[in-house]
């Protein structure tokens, strides 16, 4: 069992968390002036990368703030979690 | 009679006799005592019989390495199976069978597998079972049971079991010398501590020990140091508990075998630094027939002789390649045995232990090693080789002794489990012939015999370094701690012996095994490499080499300097092997803990529950919320309430609890751009005090969720959402408004459980609540279907909505939950009049359905669009909504999505199961086209026929066309595709 | 009629029902209001006007209680929880609501919606750990401090409060039933 600090609440266990997916990924000012593979390329590709990925998790069980995580995808190192920058998914 | 108990000594009370069986007969033993040691004295040396070659097996170890005397416990739904006898401390009563061997493990039918045990090799399963496919689950049942597996129980079981989480700075693992020395370095420092070991006491391999500490006996210095470390008040000493699991983060997990109401806890716990001081394991030496019962583990005889006053053999043989076994010879000697040899294959011999062992008067064969041993159910002797300490091939095995004991030493290896758990690797050390544990990766240090300590003086030094290395890190102080006087015995160093060399050839030769468990030989391993295997992975699976349930804690160092032997490598070239959790198994009970039964999944219940409950409602679950299904009045079965409770609601008045839709609470400057973003709707055009029928899509454009919404004021909403959608959904907002939208002044707040809602649905529900002196005028004026008003109703302030899932005229009433069952009791009373009916979420899903109302989740799997659902007019196309886009991607815009039609049955009586596949030709070729399934399907006491709603692909164009819907177990059904509107198509009812 | 503030879920002859134990007592705190704010800290003025109706401050440190005449626990950086005599829970609610109308503030009554569970005894640290990983020792849970996180498989608020094994623990109502059940089967 995992824990993850919340920028907030400090340490905690892995089961209070939800996981929000990758980081970083901004919804599109105008998706209707995407075309089809842009907007698929929004939705639906990731980077998936071996070693250091962007996340998102979510403190479900503590104060329900969303917030992010660097996460080592091979050795599930967390090297450190943030607040979310002003409309930024950093 | 306990022939083989000695007169006096061991740590057993000799006051407190305790009765026991084993294969139906009748023993006694002591308090004190394991299963093993007990069965020991009463000189029961024939235990199980191998799990392939059905060999008879005796016990050869006395702690968590002990492969053969696993054994089935106790009786009904209390048993336990594959419980290693020498760690199950005897019980009055106690009850034990072999779990392999069959009719007896005297005589035993699958004992002619060994007879023909050239057939059953390294790969036999592999091979011989391979094909054809379709036989392997015959196999398996054939495998399984002449193998001969323990039997787990069959009814639930009645222990109980918990968890229990901690946190600590320092976890020592182990009690032995090296153990102890840390904990009492950590506790006198102050520093949280958890101590845990597997045995029944504290000191390891010390209550095996006639060593001198501090100048009294070791075991009187352990019981002053587990006494002093005890007394702490931040200490927690654990013993019966075995450290099995060692997770990222230093999270430890701990099984606790306890003594009262709980058989056995769960530790989880977080520790700041770790201590592994778990000892070390001796290894067999591989000589032929070195599993015949009577061949044991030097340490073994050392601990039953020492510590449990048990001798267990007359006339012994000392088998060794190192110092070590001398100690058990001496035991041996003192207890009153005869040793007909030590056969020690070092030309050298031993050191200081050696000159005390002649000293004695036992004969010492240095430069000679055991090659056989024959003797089928016991040992009778062993045939004995000079050996020159380097010839691999064939020896002259021509000296004959008899014995009923073979005590014999390979050395020891580290229990490096732990820390391989750890995510660490183990380093091979040449001088010392094992892996110790490689550089640590978390915050662990490792001490003693399982840091490669062998002398009393290195353990209770390293194992103060590692509690002073621990505590440093953990930033605290060093505390004041001398490391006792033990002595160190000069020692002549082990020479490592591999494989024994025999009178044939090693892949000729009676069976030398390496894996007493899976009966794994040196043959084996060779053959497997003679059939090209080289990686010790691939070997170990294919040899079943440490795959049973004892993870090869004997068999793996020996099998890889074999497999190194055959290759032409050193150990260490062969690799390493992983550990991984548990390190003894851990029974399901414990795993479960307290989740079991009724407290397996929370069940959250209404504030009307106990109504419910008292008017015999039957229930369902949805999510973890505990609904009524139906209220059955006396000889009713579902389908006949469900018909009465439809017609009552349609004809009359019908009264619902939905409290556990989701329940949002909305408010801020940004409310309406917000939920503008979220929904499908045009939010913004909502009137203050009206509601809307909302859905929600994923940005795939798939329906996420759906329920009513109300605007309250201009910066304020109320939101539903379906009971299982509830959490996902208030994260799911969440995330926009906190990820992608932080600008936006909003906040979200949960008020699912503060308010109970109550629908009331029917011709006479507004004359219900008119009846109630119901604050607010009522009629269709005022009081237009999709609005809310705030109220008083029976003088209970109550919010309505005149919203509608059964297409009647009907409000929902939102009361605080302190006052739903008051307010409920109140609505049925003053329903009397009309003949009030309370339904359950049957009739609710029937009534919906009769209007083609659809279940997020139900008629809906993640892949419909709301165009799909024929929603078009629920889709703005003034503004973006989460979503939006997907619904124009060329695949959502295909006229041949399955689309939500109607069914009828052809036959108008049958009830089309639902999930039925829908197709189009019966004699169509297989794989036959599938159009789509069924996905609600009732029988309509108001219409008199059954209806059924369904996803067909192109459906809307299919209208009147006849398809087949056909589930498992059925006749085909004949069904013809209508509109999914079966009940009042023009909204008549509910506007009224 | 029954006063607004009065609770009806029957846990009372749940406990009632239980064996007598040793160490451990509960109670269910019916006495308690519950109101759930919402604000921003960062907006001027909320915070004055919030701590002027309350009549003591909102603890801003995470994971803290502030206590007085309400006890309020903190939530999340734009969120507590005020526990105020049930009686006066409507009241400070609508005080709140009208006092924080010019701010981007929430206030919610949920004292339907939720139950407060006092937990007290030697052993109530050891009956928390064996349903929630957090830390109860006596010198890292201190008084004063609280946290949200699981209890067996509930979302609770955990806060002590009012003495060295004292504990709060409130929970949505739906799921009290089944933590009774729970705190029954571990104490
Ligand atoms: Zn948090």
């Amino acid at each position: 069992m995992f824990l993850i600090e919340c920028p907030w609440c400090g340490e905690r266990a892995e089961t209070e968390f939800s996981y929000g997916g990758e980081g970083g990924i901004t919804r599109p000012a105008e998706p209707d002036k995407l075309s089809d593979a842009e907007w698929a390329n929004y939705l639906f590709m990731r980077t998936n990368p071996r070693g250091a990925h962007q996340e998102l998790w979510n403190h479900a069980q503590g104060c329900r703030r969303w917030f992010g995580v660097e996460r080592d995808t091979v050795t599930y190192h967390i090297s450190r979690s943030y607040v979310l920058g002003d409309g930024v998914k950093d | 009679m306990q022939v083989n108990r000695l007169d006096k000594g061991g740590r057993i009370d000799r006051s407190k006799p305790l009765k026991f069986r084993f294969n139906g007969k009748s023993y006694e033993g002591y308090a004190g005592d394991t299963l093993a040691s007990a069965l020991l004295a009463n000189n029961v040396s024939l235990i199980n019989r191998s799990f392939k070659l059905h060999r008879p097996r005796g016990i050869i170890g006395s702690g968590a390495e002990e492969p053969n005397a696993i054994l089935q416990i106790g009786k009904g739904a209390h048993t336990l199976p594959n419980r290693r006898a020498t760690q199950v401390a005897l019980q009055e009563g106690l009850v034990a069978r072999s779990t392999k061997g069959w009719p007896g493990v005297r005589f035993d039918i699958g004992a002619i597998n060994d007879v023909f045990s050239r057939l059953f090799s390294a790969g036999f399963y592999y091979k011989t079972f391979m094909f054809p496919q379709s036989l392997w689950n015959l196999y398996e049942d054939l495998i399984r049971g002449s193998a001969g597996f323990a039997k787990a129980p069959k009814k639930p079981d009645p222990d109980r079991y918990e968890h229990i989480n901690a946190h600590c700075d320092i976890l020592v693992a182990g009690a032995g010398p090296a153990g102890l020395m840390a904990a009492l370095a950590a506790a006198r420092s102050g520093a949280r501590v958890i101590l845990a070991d597997e045995g029944t006491e504290a000191g390891g391999a010390l209550l095996r020990s006639d060593e001198i500490i501090d100048g009294r006996p070791a075991t009187n210095w352990v019981e002053t140091i587990a006494t002093e470390i005890r007394g702490y008040e931040d200490v927690t000493v654990l013993k019966n508990s075995t450290v099995f699991g060692y997770f990222a983060q230093n999270f430890l997990t701990i099984t606790e075998r306890t003594e009262g109401p709980i058989r056995q806890r769960e530790w989880r716990v977080r520790a700041r630094q770790v201590v592994l001081a778990q000892g070390a394991i001796e290894r067999p030496l591989i000589f032929c027939n070195n599993d015949r019962p009577g061949v044991m583990l030097a340490s073994a005889v050392s601990e039953y002789i020492r510590r449990y006053a048990v001798l267990p053999g007359k006339r012994a043989v000392v088998f060794t390649n190192n110092d070590a076994a001398y100690q058990a010879a001496l035991d041996l000697h003192s207890a009153g045995a005869t040793i007909a040899a030590i056969v020690d294959s070092r030309r050298t011999g031993a050191g200081d232990l050696g000159e005390q062992a002649k000293a004695a008067g036992i004969p010492v064969m240095p430069g000679h090693i055991v090659t056989n041993v024959s003797g089928r159910k016991r040992v009778t002797g062993v045939k004995i080789a000079t050996w020159d300490g380097a010839t691999e091939g064939m020896v002259d095995e021509s000296i004959d002794i008899a014995c009923d004991l073979v005590t014999m030493s390979g050395g020891y290896s580290p229990a490096v489990h732990l820390h391989s758990q750890s995510g660490a690797k183990n380093a091979w050390d040449d001088s010392l012939s094992c892996f110790v544990p490689g550089e640590a990766v978390q915050a662990c240090e490792s001490a003693g015999a399982g840091n490669g300590r062998w002398s009393l003086r290195d353990c209770l030094e390293d194992g103060a370094r590692a509690g002073k290395v621990a505590l440093a890190k953990a930033g605290f102080d060093m505390p004041d701690i001398a490391v006792p006087a033990a002595s160190s015995q000069a020692v002549k160093p082990l020479e490592p012996l591999w494989r024994v060399p025999a009178a044939q050839d090693p892949d000729r030769c009676p069976k030398q095994f390496l894996d007493f468990q899976n009966d794994t030989s040196v043959a084996d391993v060779r053959l497997a490499v003679r059939e090209g295997y080289r990686n010790i992975e691939h070997v170990k699976r294919y040899t079943a080499l440490g795959f049973g349930t004892d993870q090869g804690k004997l068999g793996n160092i020996n099998g890889m300097a074999v497999l190194a032997e055959a290759l032409g490598m050193s150990i260490p070239e062969v690799g390493t092997t992983t550990f991984r959790p548990p390190y003894t198994p851990v029974s399901f009970g414990v795993c479960a803990g307290e989740s079991v039964g009724e407290l397996y999944d929370p069940v959250r219940k209404t504030a009307v529950h106990e109504w419910h409950e008292s008017s015999g409602a039957e229930f369902e679950n949805v999510g973890q919320w505990h609904r009524p299904w139906y209220f059955p009045l006396p000889g009713e079965d579902l389908d006949a309430a469900v018909a009465r409770e439809c017609l009552a609601t349609r004809k009359s008045l019908g009264i619902l609890d939905a409290s556990t839709l989701g329940k949002i609470d909305v408010q801020g400057p940004d409310a309406v751009t917000f939920l503008e973003r979220i929904y499908t709707h045009n939010v913004g055009k909502m009137q203050n005090g009206r509601c809307a029928y909302g859905i929600m899509l994923g940005e795939d454009g798939m329906v996420m969720d759906d329920g009513v919404m109300a605007r309250l004021g201009d910066n304020r909403f109320y939101l539903t959402t379906t009971t299982g959608g509830a959490a996902a959904v208030l994260g799911w907002l969440e995330s926009w408004l906190q990820t992608e939208w932080p600008e936006l002044e909003v906040y979200l707040t949960s008020i699912t459980d503060q308010y109970s809602t109550i629908a009331v649905a029917g011709p006479n529900s507004r004359r219900l609540l008119h009846k109630l002196s119901c604050s607010v005028d009522l009629g269709n004026e005022n009081f237009p279907f999709m609005s809310v008003h705030d109220a008083e109703l029976a003088g209970i302030p109550v919010q309505l909505f005149r919203v509608s899932f059964s297409g009647e005229l009907a409000f929902e009433v939102n009361v605080d939950s302190n006052h739903a069952l008051p307010l409920w009791q109140t609505l049925m009373d003053a329903g009397e009049e009309f003949d009030i009916t309370p339904y359950g979420t049957e009739t609710m899903h029937v009534l919906r359905a009769e209007k083609g109302f659809v279940i997020v989740g139900q008629d809906t799997d993640g892949s419909v669009t709301p165009i799909d659902l024929n929603m078009n007019w629920m889709l703005s196309k003034e503004k973006d909504y989460l979503g939006k886009r997907s619904l124009s991607r060329p695949d959502c815009l295909r006229t041949d999505r399955k689309q939500l039609v109607g069914l009828l049955s052809e036959d108008n009586t049958t009830v089309i199961p639902e999930g039925a596949q829908l197709i189009e030709d019966l004699s169509a070729p297989e794989p036959v086209p599938m159009l789509g399934h069924v996905s609600s399907s009732y029988m309509s006491a108001c219409l008199g026929h059954p209806i059924a709603l369904g996803l067909v692909a192109g459906g809307w164009n299919r209208k009147d066309e006849v398809v087949y819907a056909w589930a498992a177990g059925c006749e085909p059904i004949r069904a013809r595709i209508v509109s999914p509107v079966f009940y009042d198509p023009r909204n008549e009812r509910q506007n009224d | 009629m029954t006063e607004w503030h009065e609770k009806r879920h029957g846990l009372e002859q749940r406990i009632a029902d239980w064996t007598s134990r040793t160490g451990f007592t509960i109670s269910v705190r019916d006495d308690l209001g519950h109101l759930n704010l919402r604000g921003d800290l960062g907006s001027p003025g909320f915070l004055a006007a919030a701590e002027e109706t309350i009549g003591q401050p909102l603890p801003q440190a995470p994971n803290t209680i502030s206590d007085g005449d309400s006890t309020i626990f903190w939530l999340g950086p734009d969120e507590w929880l005020i526990l105020t005599p049930a009686e006066k829970a409507a009241n400070l609610a609508d005080q709140l609501e009208s006092s924080l109308s010019n701010q981007h503030a929430a206030t919610n009554n949920v004292s339907g919606g939720q139950i407060a569970l006092t937990l007290t005894g030697e052993r109530v640290r050891e009956v928390l750990a064996k349903g929630c990983a957090l830390d109860f020792h006596p010198q890292v849970f201190t008084e004063g401090r609280c946290a949200q996180s699981g209890l067996a498989r509930a979302n609770v608020t955990i806060g002590s409060i009012g003495g060295d094994n004292k504990f709060l623990v409130i929970v949505r109502r739906s799921f009290a039933d089944y933590l009774l059940a729970w705190l029954d089967g571990v104490a």
